[in-house]
């Protein structure tokens, strides 16, 4: 479609302002995480907005390696948090992703589970915190407090009503013709389901996994609540990160902060074409 | 079209036995099936029980115990009149009024942006998603350090003024409220801008183009054609916004932990602070139910309401 | 307490069965004394570091409270009724003084307990502030995850209703903390000790801190021909630590300059924190005390003096950062490490963290002073008060099945000669409270002379803040008025009103009774001391 030289400035002026404003909280996380101490001060009178004398120390600091010992050394490094934050969430994506994508297609092919739209809306807008109650007990009661799985289950349960709500609206938009020929051609359902099906949607499983994953990921009350040393989430962690020395450590939360971000987004880059395609599959009929 | 809402079951047309069609069925829903009855009886029963006592933790008898300080339905009425629940709730309901329409307005205006090619699409696309990216609680503690009044965001403010901006965000009220509404949009905007951008790209374009050599102005196009298609892509996009803000916690609770006073305190502020800090659980209990029958009469509304949307 | 003794008792006797079990596979161990009674022990000791200059001011003989702890834990360890290991939760940024070795050459008291009893100490950190949650947690939910818990001393009573942690009444019969030993015990003696310890006239914690609030001021600014030359000119007395709060509030004003980065007084105003700056006005308003509560239980604060108090309270937010309600301490060391103020109310250890030339993110190094807290002139003399806020209690989980055991460890660590070696360690937050931890060199190197002096006479100066059950609902409903005043939301008078309406209702959930019991006996922990003018 051709457009108007003046629109063209108008569309670049309008995205490059929005770019920019959108992009100072993370510069600042990613600036503060290259800066030291000395710099960190954000109610000073001296603000730095780029580190003047950049380093590498709060990385070094939260992986237990300080080069100068002023802060108070960390009790635990964030290895552990990183590995406890990328497990959980992978794991409770599985659950959410295999429980979601088999209840979408059982609705949505076979009518089974009517009740299951409303009830998972239901579960999605409850709020966590209203039922942490009953949920430590029993969680403790099934010995799944500060473990892998019992984070992980809770995960794939407030998230399953994301899943499931995606993959039946891809179930519901697929062309159901590839399927009925392979059914005239003898397969099973349940073939046809694992065979035919599942390949078709990758974008969609693809997309849908991401936004899961992104959930499961970004949760902090859940782990505050479930957690107390050995799994404890990177962002649980993140609140140890305080010292009578020098107050919050801005810096190594920032440092932490940076990590946080890199596994969302190598999965969205890695996904990226099945990011649209998954979300507009059903008008994309090609 | 995504026809994401339609609730009839899909008709079964293919001629394979029905019986085994709605056995595999069954298997399929049922992991759903058993993790929601894991996740709702127990609590439920549970809550229920112990709304009717005047149980907390500090009593030193256990929970199941807790009939034995029954008071009826005595913390409903409290509930009933508890101005701090009910201006929680309402706060609630301020900031997804303010929020959601703010990031609809912005993702859709940057979705009519990115809609057709230009160049550096790919990488300005990519990096306004960059905001969805970063952990709630990390953006928490960066919001904080940018709303100092020393901070970041008024010496941006500053540039635009004779003198230096002091405006102290997080000890004022009604600033502290738009501070958080502020890093919800920022956060968020981008996810509506995807799930827009996404459904727009996929309205057909050969009416667009009838519509073009009929000399429609662009306006026209984009509200009798453009959006009328795009009308259940966009009920999926408020519908997330709307459910995830009414449980807004993360960012806020570490930019100020619902202060000042109670400026900034939502429903699931509120909720943990009356969990954590006060400790009256049966009190918490009745919260809940009250929440839960709300939201369960709302979302049957709702439903009912999409469902008759969508029948032809 | 009928079930929490029902309840120790058998968890007590469970375990000892339990572990006589275990102890058959538990290989013989060295009895370290031996092992170790050539190694720099001095005379007549028979446990404690070793290996640095002094070391023996913290070693110690059978009969202290140390050595009557590490025998009784060894002989339980002979019978086979001691367990692998304990599990001790503890704030984060305090583990380091338990774990660190402190000074060059000594072990880590971690060590030396592993070393001296066979039994492994875990640590489990728990987030600072989030300690009765964890603890909160673990209780109600039976999680069993630890034997000890350190939470906030004014949650004893909370937690002793609760029924999850245990009664040491038995234990400190039998084995004799010695904590109101008068050279070295609590300031204050048995009062101290049952206001650090106690809740209804039991024990049921074993302090391990000394959150006293304390005054700092830069000596730097205080300590400049200009500054005080432009003061003198303006106020026409001699700039000087503040004695009154008039005085206090118009240094405060003098020296607050936010364009160039200073503000003039830094003390906490968030919710949470805020308010131990209104009770230090508040309670200075009669003489000896202007209690909260009368005898009766009747709160005291919807009154003229309180009112006053929170007006005064209100007004001097205007020499504070204008992001006072939203700082907590770290923001308020980050910014006094920086020189962001001339003076602030803290935790006693402040000195500690950030005039330490370890420190390179201070630049406040040398220039830190302190002094006792501002008080009010009455007829019969000066009456100035702090207060004791936070401060980390160990108490014993009764989900724990060696809680004898634990208590010997908490006796261990909280008693006079090792509790001055880790209070010296600036690894952590546990802060001096004994007299014999005052008295201390190395605790006075690390805390400094200027301000151990100050800490100790502050110490008999500090009221305490509410312990009963109920506290948090308490704290929260004056918490969350002051907010309210100070955002200017509500005047002074309505937000005394309705924290007495609040309190009034907290009251009948508690329990009148059980209320008017504790208020009494918190009382008596308050100080009477008044300065002469």
């Amino acid at each position: 479609m051709q457009r108007s030289i003046p629109f063209e400035i108008f569309r670049y002026a309008v995205i490059l302002g929005i770019v920019a404003v959108s992009l100072v909280p993370t510069l600042w996380m990613i600036s503060m995480a290259f800066k030291p101490i000395a710099e960190w001060s954000a109610a000073g009178a001296d603000l730095t907005w780029w580190p003047r004398n950049p380093t590498l120390d709060n990385f070094r600091f939260i992986f237990g390696q300080s080069s100068t010992d002023l802060i108070v050394a960390l009790e635990r490094t964030a290895g552990r948090p990183i590995f406890a934050s990328l497990l959980t969430a992978t794991c409770g994506t599985l659950i959410a992703m295999t429980a979601g994508t088999s209840a979408a297609y059982g609705l949505s092919r076979f009518g089974q589970g009517g009740n299951l739209p409303l009830a998972l809306i239901q579960l999605r807008l409850f709020p966590p915190m209203a039922v942490m109650i009953p949920v430590m007990i029993m969680w403790s009661f099934l010995g799944l407090i500060d473990n892998w799985f019992g984070l992980s289950l809770i995960y794939g349960i407030v998230t399953l009503p994301f899943a499931f709500w995606l993959m039946k609206t891809f179930f519901d938009d697929m062309p159901r013709e590839i399927e009925d020929a392979a059914l005239v051609e003898g397969c099973t359902r349940w073939r046809v389901f694992v065979r035919i099906t599942l390949p078709m949607m990758r974008p969609a499983l693809a997309s849908s996994a991401l936004f899961v994953f992104i959930l499961n990921w970004s949760d902090y009350l859940i782990a505050l609540l479930l957690t107390t040393r050995d799994w404890a989430t990177i962002p649980v962690y993140m609140a140890s990160l305080s010292s009578s020395m020098t107050g919050q450590l801005y810096g190594a939360k920032a440092a932490l902060g940076v990590i946080a971000a890199v596994p969302p987004i190598i999965m969205g880059i890695a996904i990226q074409k099945h990011l649209v395609r998954g979300l507009t599959f059903g008008a994309l009929k090609e | 079209m995504t026809n994401v809402s339609a609730m009839a079951p899909a008709v079964e047309k293919i001629d394979a036995p029905a019986t085994q069609s709605a056995r595999l069925g069954l298997w399929l829903t049922l992991p759903a099936q058993l993790l929601v009855l894991f996740i709702a009886l127990f609590p439920i029963l549970m809550q229920v029980y112990i709304s009717l006592t005047d149980w907390s933790p500090l009593d030193g008898i256990p929970w199941w115990k807790a009939h034995e300080l029954w008071i009826g339905l005595l913390n409903y009425a409290d509930l009933m009149a508890d101005n701090r629940f009910w201006g929680a709730l309402w706060r609630t309901m301020f900031v997804m009024a303010i929020c959601v329409p703010v990031q609809f307005l912005l993702g859709l205006g940057l979705a009519v942006l990115f809609v057709d090619d230009f160049r550096g699409k790919r990488v300005l696309y990519s990096t306004l998603l960059v905001p969805m990216m970063v952990v709630p609680a990390v953006a928490g503690y960066m919001f904080f350090m940018l709303f100092q009044s020393g901070g970041p965001v008024n010496d941006l403010l500053s540039f635009f003024t004779s003198d230096p901006v002091r405006i102290a965000w997080l000890s004022d009220p009604d600033l502290a409220l738009i501070a958080v509404m502020i890093a919800d949009i920022w956060q968020w905007t981008p996810l509506m801008f995807l799930i827009l951008l996404a459904g727009m790209i996929s309205v057909p374009q050969d009416q667009q183009m009838a519509a073009i050599l009929l000399g429609a102005s662009w306006w026209r196009r984009f509200f009798t054609i453009v959006l009328p298609r795009m009308k259940s892509i966009i009920i999926i996009a408020l519908a997330i916004r709307v459910i995830e803000i009414f449980k807004i916690f993360d960012t806020l609770f570490i930019m100020t932990g619902g202060g000042p006073g109670v400026a900034t305190e939502t429903i699931s502020v509120y909720i943990y602070k009356v969990t954590q800090q006060e400790l009256i659980w049966s009190y918490v209990a009745a919260i809940a139910l009250a929440i839960l029958i709300v939201l369960s009469v709302v979302s049957v509304f709702a439903i009912k309401r999409m469902q008759r949307g969508q029948k032809p | 307490m009928p079930i929490q003794s029902k309840l120790s008792r058998r968890s007590f006797l469970a375990s000892s069965s339990g572990a006589a079990a275990l102890a058959v596979a538990t290989p013989l161990y060295l009895r370290p004394d031996r092992a170790r009674a050539a190694s720099g022990l001095a005379d007549g000791m028979i446990g404690g570091p070793t290996g640095f200059d002094g070391a023996e001011r913290y070693q110690y003989g059978a009969d202290t409270p140390e050595g009557r702890a590490i025998e009784a834990v060894r002989s339980m360890k002979d019978a086979g009724s001691a367990p692998e290991r304990i599990v001790l939760g503890l704030s984060d940024g305090s583990i380091g003084q338990i774990t660190q070795p402190f000074p060059a050459g000594a072990p880590s008291i971690k060590e030396l307990w592993e070393q001296e009893t066979g039994i492994t100490l875990d640590i489990v950190g728990v987030p600072n502030g989030q300690e009765f949650t964890k603890v909160m947690q673990d209780i109600s939910t039976k999680g069993g995850g630890f034997d000890i818990y350190a939470v906030e001393w004014n949650r004893l009573g909370d937690l002793a209703e609760s029924g999850g942690i245990v009664n040491l009444d038995e234990y400190v019969e039998t084995h004799k903390p010695e904590w109101e030993a008068p050279e070295r015990g609590y300031v204050g003696g048995e009062q101290g000790v049952s206001l650090l310890n106690g809740y209804r006239g039991s024990t049921y914690g074993v302090c391990l801190d000394g959150d006293f609030q304390t005054w700092n001021h830069r000596t730097d600014l205080f300590g400049d021909a200009a500054e005080q030359a432009a003061f003198a000119d303006k106020h026409g007395y001699a700039l000087a630590p503040p004695k009154t709060w008039k005085e206090h509030d118009e240094i405060a004003a003098f020296f607050h300059r936010p364009d160039d980065g200073l503000i003039g007084c830094s003390d906490l105003r968030n919710q949470g924190w805020g308010y131990t700056n209104w009770y230090q006005r508040y309670v200075t308003m009669a003489s000896p005390n202007q209690f909260l509560f009368a005898d009766d239980g009747t709160a005291l604060i919807n009154s003229e003096q309180g009112v006053l108090a929170t007006e005064e309270y209100v007004a001097s937010l205007s020499h504070h950062s204008a992001d006072a309600i939203s700082w907590g301490w770290p923001e308020q060391y980050g910014n006094f490490a920086t020189g962001g103020a001339a003076m602030t109310c803290a935790f006693s250890n402040l000195p500690k963290f950030l005039d330490n030339p370890a420190n390179d993110g201070s630049s406040v190094t040398g220039k830190v002073g302190s002094h006792l807290p501002p008080g009010r002139d009455h007829a019969d003399g000066r009456i100035s008060r702090t207060v004791l806020w936070f401060n980390l209690s160990a108490s014993v989980s009764t989900q724990s099945e060696h809680p004898e055991l634990c208590y010997l460890f908490l006796q261990w660590l909280g008693s006079s000669r090792i509790y001055s070696w880790m209070t010296a360690n600036p690894g952590g937050f546990f802060d001096p409270f004994q007299l014999a931890n005052f008295a201390d060199p190395l605790v006075r190197e690390t805390y400094h002379d200027y301000h151990m002096d100050i800490v100790r006479e502050s110490v008999r100066r500090t009221v305490p803040t509410i312990n009963y059950p109920g506290a948090t609902a308490f704290h929260n409903a004056l918490d969350e008025n002051l907010t309210a005043a100070l955002t200017g939301s509500m005047s002074a008078a309505d937000a005394m009103a309705n924290t007495e309406r609040q309190w009034k209702r907290i009251a009948r959930r508690v329990g009148e009774d059980k209320l008017v019991e504790a208020v009494r006996a918190n009382k008596a922990a308050w100080p009477d001391l008044v300065d002469p003018v």
